[in-house]
């Protein structure tokens, strides 16, 4: 990778930085070779990775060192660009959205400071993984559950600051947050919530403020530096079952929404439910050329040979319910009641009992894994992909609106369709998975062509996306155009005011310091 | 466990021969527990390199892990048996291999950064898994 210097940064004022910060973490956690820039770019970046290039990295230990470092980064005018684990693929990875920003690697600060089975919390540093959580509480038998995203290689906190979700009760992982230690782009440090008062009991329990809260300013955020937060967990349930719908036609997604978003709203069904497309199961089956061997989108009508050659549904529903058997079963009657309204044939059942094995995937149980990824092999090559994330009302009518738009606009692009709705209670989460070969530069260009498309039609029409990539974080945050972005207007005013050296995470999420605003052309796709 | 977890990866490979198409997969095995990190300075040389693969690379590359998944089409396609898709169970691999696929990446694989293995964790690691040769 190129080495990219930050703005108005000289080479010997860029050099004499990061010999400031190796003083504070030891120079072999300053990390400025041409393999490390390599390392923290985007490795799924849609076109050359050096789009977004960091500069360097610089992996702190410890508060104090993050403290340390981030009052460097304002003497030296070095912005820096906070990472949990680095891990947020398909959404740019650990590159930094302005070029020549320092990557803050919080990865070595991962300790499990502490796990309450009794409250079922636990309160970590950002580097601790989904995998680090879940063996820490395999190897304590400790009565308690994690939520996992579909990428599980990552950090805990890291999704849930992205506002990343999963597929159990405690799938809307942001919502688990409770109390946060940041350091301030100052390099001052604020306890948020309970935490505010010393040696309260309560940081990590009751999930508001004396007065405003403001936890969630610290998600999606170029505001602190998250450095540990508290994070509520579901206690382990005595039983769990699996109720495994297919649904046959594409328009049935209308129904099962309609059925399946009161009952999650009135708390029968507890778990977020996923739903993908067909195509969700096929890329376990093979790659894309062993089922069709032309360019452009799979037709139609291969579509539905492929469907029925492989007794697939077009979308599948596998719900689970958790807690004491009879009150499963109590709930189960009531799901296969309102699916039989619908649809003739039952689901397939599986129960679970505690003390029974899980599978290594079980991304609903709550098992950590990254094999889920295994669907960017599809198309082969580097396995790049996006995600087009919108989120809608979870009726019919919004569902089907949003399906019908986006399935034209990405068939209009002779790209494959692979939607999920993800049904969180009142809204949904409409994920489509773009998926391109990086090195093949028409798939490139056809895919931002595509994605640029499909955040504007969907805007027109009144939604909005929860998380983007790099690229486009500029072009959502336009979106959001109430009152002449009276919200972009707001995060920059609070921006410029905490940070107004502008080092922290410029342009993340589209909010620019004033002193870095000149930058915010480049890097946007 | 090993033989459970070799049984696995040959039952998957038998449904799955490169540029054919899989039946339902297979059961998953059950989740595979890492090893914990062995003490000590990640700076240091010399700690324990399985230990060091199973923690950092385990991942992806402990049964039913992403990359072990991909590789059994990988190896099935270069005429190697499936169990060898589990990179412990591999007698080709050099140590100067590991490094550059370590930090360069492949395929899907991405390059890893040196908080993800220390210089001397990779050192270590290289070792444990170059070690048929």
């Amino acid at each position: 990778m190129k080495l990219v210097l930050p703005p108005r940064v000289g080479p010997k004022a860029f050099d004499a930085a990061l010999t400031a910060f190796a003083g504070v973490v030891g120079k072999e956690w300053v990390m400025a070779g041409d393999a490390d820039r390599d390392a923290y770019s985007d490795i799924y970046a849609p076109g050359p990775a050096d789009q977004w290039p960091a500069s360097a990295a610089v992996a702190p230990g410890s508060v104090e060192e993050v403290q340390a470092i981030v009052r460097l980064a304002n003497q030296h005018t070095i912005p820096l660009w906070p990472v949990s684990r680095g891990k947020n693929l398909g959404y740019g990875t650990a590159a930094p959205r302005m070029a020549g920003s320092v990557v803050l690697d919080l990865g070595r600060m991962n300790r499990i400071i502490d796990i309450d089975a009794r409250l079922a919390t636990c309160v970590l540093e950002p580097g601790v993984s989904f995998f680090d959580l879940y063996e820490a509480v395999q190897r304590e038998k400790l009565p308690l559950w994690l939520s996992v995203p579909g990428n599980a290689w990552g950090s805990v906190l890291g999704n849930a600051f992205e506002h990343g979700i999963g597929y159990t009760p405690y799938g809307l992982h942001a919502r688990n947050l409770c109390g946060f230690e940041v350091v301030l782009p100052d390099g001052d440090l604020v306890r948020t919530g309970m935490g505010a008062m010393s040696g309260n009991h309560a940081w990590h329990l009751h999930p508001m403020s004396f007065g405003p809260t403001f936890d969630l300013a610290f998600t999606q955020s170029s505001l602190g530096v998250v450095t540990r937060a508290g994070l509520w967990m579901q206690p382990a349930p005595a039983a769990s079952l699996e109720l495994v719908f297919d649904i046959p036609n594409e328009d049935d997604i209308g129904w099962v929404i309609d059925t399946i978003a009161p009952l999650k709203i009135a708390g029968t069904i507890d778990q977020n439910v996923f739903v993908p497309s067909w195509l969700g199961k096929m890329v376990l089956k093979g790659q894309r050329h062993d089922f069709w061997d032309k360019p452009g989108a799979i037709p139609e009508w291969r579509v539905k040979e492929l469907l029925a050659q492989y007794k697939l549904g077009y979308w599948q529903v596998a719900l689970r319910l958790y807690g004491e058997e009879p009150v499963i079963r109590a709930k189960a009657d009531v799901v296969r009641a309102a699916m039989a309204r619908h649809l003739s044939a039952p689901p397939a059942e599986h129960w679970w009992h505690a003390g029974d094995p899980m599978n290594a995937m079980d991304t609903t149980m709550g098992v950590p894994s990254a094999a889920p990824l295994q669907m960017s092999d599809w198309v082969g090559g580097r396995g790049a992909h996006m995600g087009f994330s919108p989120v809608v009302p979870a009726t019919a009518e919004h569902v089907m609106g949003q399906l019908k738009r986006s399935r034209a606009i990405i068939a209009a692009h002779d790209v494959d369709f692979y939607a999920s709705f993800t049904i969180g209670g009142r809204f949904a989460t409409n994920i489509n998975m773009l998926m391109y070969d990086r090195d093949k530069p028409d798939q490139v260009a056809n895919m931002k062509r595509l994605f640029s498309a499909l955040i504007g039609e969907t805007a027109k029409a009144g939604y909005g996306e929860y998380r983007t990539h790099l690229g486009w974080m500029d072009t959502v945050m336009d979106t959001y155009d109430f009152n002449n972005h009276a919200l972009r207007r707001l995060n920059e005013k609070i921006k410029d005011a905490l940070d107004p050296n502008g080092i922290l995470a410029p342009g993340k999420q589209g909010v620019w310091p004033s002193a870095m605003r000149d930058q915010a052309k480049a890097g946007r796709v | 466990m090993k033989h459970s977890i070799a049984r696995w990866a040959l039952g998957a490979a038998l449904l799955a021969p490169a540029a054919q198409v899989l039946a339902d997969p297979p059961p998953l095995p059950p989740y595979q527990m890492r090893a914990p990190a062995p003490a000590g300075n990640r700076l240091s040389p010399g700690r324990d390199g399985k230990a060091l693969f199973e923690n950092h690379c385990g991942y992806c590359h402990l049964a039913a892990g992403m990359g072990t998944n991909l590789l059994v089409k990988q190896r099935l396609a270069a005429g190697a048996g499936p169990a060898t898709a589990l990179l412990a169970n591999r007698d080709d691999l050099t140590a100067a291999y590991v490094h550059a696929v370590v930090r360069m990446g492949k395929g899907a694989m991405p390059p890893q950064t040196r908080v993800d293995a220390t210089d001397s964790e990779l050192d270590s690691v290289a070792a444990y898994l170059g070690r048929g040769k």
